[in-house]
């Protein structure tokens, strides 16, 4: 995997996580969690964020800002986020590794 | 939802009946290792990192002798638990100090909208809450005997 995505669906991962246990937090707190590390979460997001270049960065948070997910799985050869089909040729060999976007929608493609 | 709708989404290869690890970060490894081999995921790294950040919150080892690590990733494309034991214990930053014996690991996608993974996680910790269950999901020989231990068989 690219490693700029790899820092990409851990950043969106994270984001998940801290927006639940803001939504949630007392639910889960009543199942017996402790969330007291929800400031050390958000510092840690913000120090994986200046491990993203910075344009990448900038169409991620458009992108989350558009369509609330950035990043979207591929399954069965479709972009989940406008379910788009998505050409062979990206995952050929030449293109294995590369940062990917859908044509369609521009969100940023994972292969889970 | 029920015991038996919660244990639909794991299956005999996401059983680990004896986990090696002792700390925390190994045991993390192990039980991703888990989800790896019992089923298909090309990205292992973003489970582990997910489940570091979840227990950066908060250790998820919240009852006596069992962590429920849990949250949700790109990396899964439907709700996926993974059971496991460890006959020694793992030191896994329990709030009563204990070792932990019992893990139960939640990993769900981010589009799991009717939040069916806290609603696992709760029935899961519900049911888990007996002494002498517990027990018996300790002595039980095999991944059956273990989920008909949980259904109360």
């Amino acid at each position: 995997m690219h490693p700029q995505l790899q820092l990409l669906v851990a950043l969106q991962d994270m984001t998940g996580m801290i927006k639940e246990v803001e939504e949630k937090g007392s639910e889960l707190e009543g199942m017996g969690f402790k969330t007291a590390g929800l400031d050390d979460l958000k510092r840690a997001r913000e120090e994986l964020e200046g491990q993203i270049e910075p344009q990448l960065m900038g169409a991620f948070q458009r992108l989350t800002a558009k369509f609330g997910r950035a990043v979207v799985p591929v399954v069965g050869n479709h972009c989940t986020g406008c379910f788009a089909q998505i050409p062979s040729s990206f995952v050929s060999k030449t293109n294995a590794g590369k940062l990917q976007r859908c044509e369609s929608c521009g969100r940023i493609l994972y292969w889970p | 939802m029920d015991i038996a709708e919660v244990l639909k989404n794991t299956s005999p290869e996401l059983f680990l009946p004896d986990l090696k690890a002792t700390d925390k970060e190994s045991a993390l490894s192990e039980l991703v290792a888990g989800l790896t081999a019992g089923m298909d995921i090309k990205n292992p790294d973003t489970i582990l990192q997910m489940l570091q950040s979840r227990e950066s919150l908060g250790s998820t080892a919240v009852g006596p002798g069992i962590a429920f690590p849990h949250g949700r990733t790109l990396a899964v494309q439907r709700l996926t638990i993974l059971m496991a034991r460890s006959t020694a214990g793992v030191d896994f930053d329990s709030e009563d100090g204990e070792p932990t014996h019992l893990f139960f690991v939640l990993i769900a996608p981010p589009q799991d909208l009717g939040h069916q993974y806290i609603k696992s996680l709760a029935t899961l910790i519900d049911t888990v809450q007996e002494a002498s269950l517990r027990e018996k999901l300790m002595a039980a020989d095999d991944y059956e005997a273990f989920c008909a231990a949980l259904r109360g068989e």
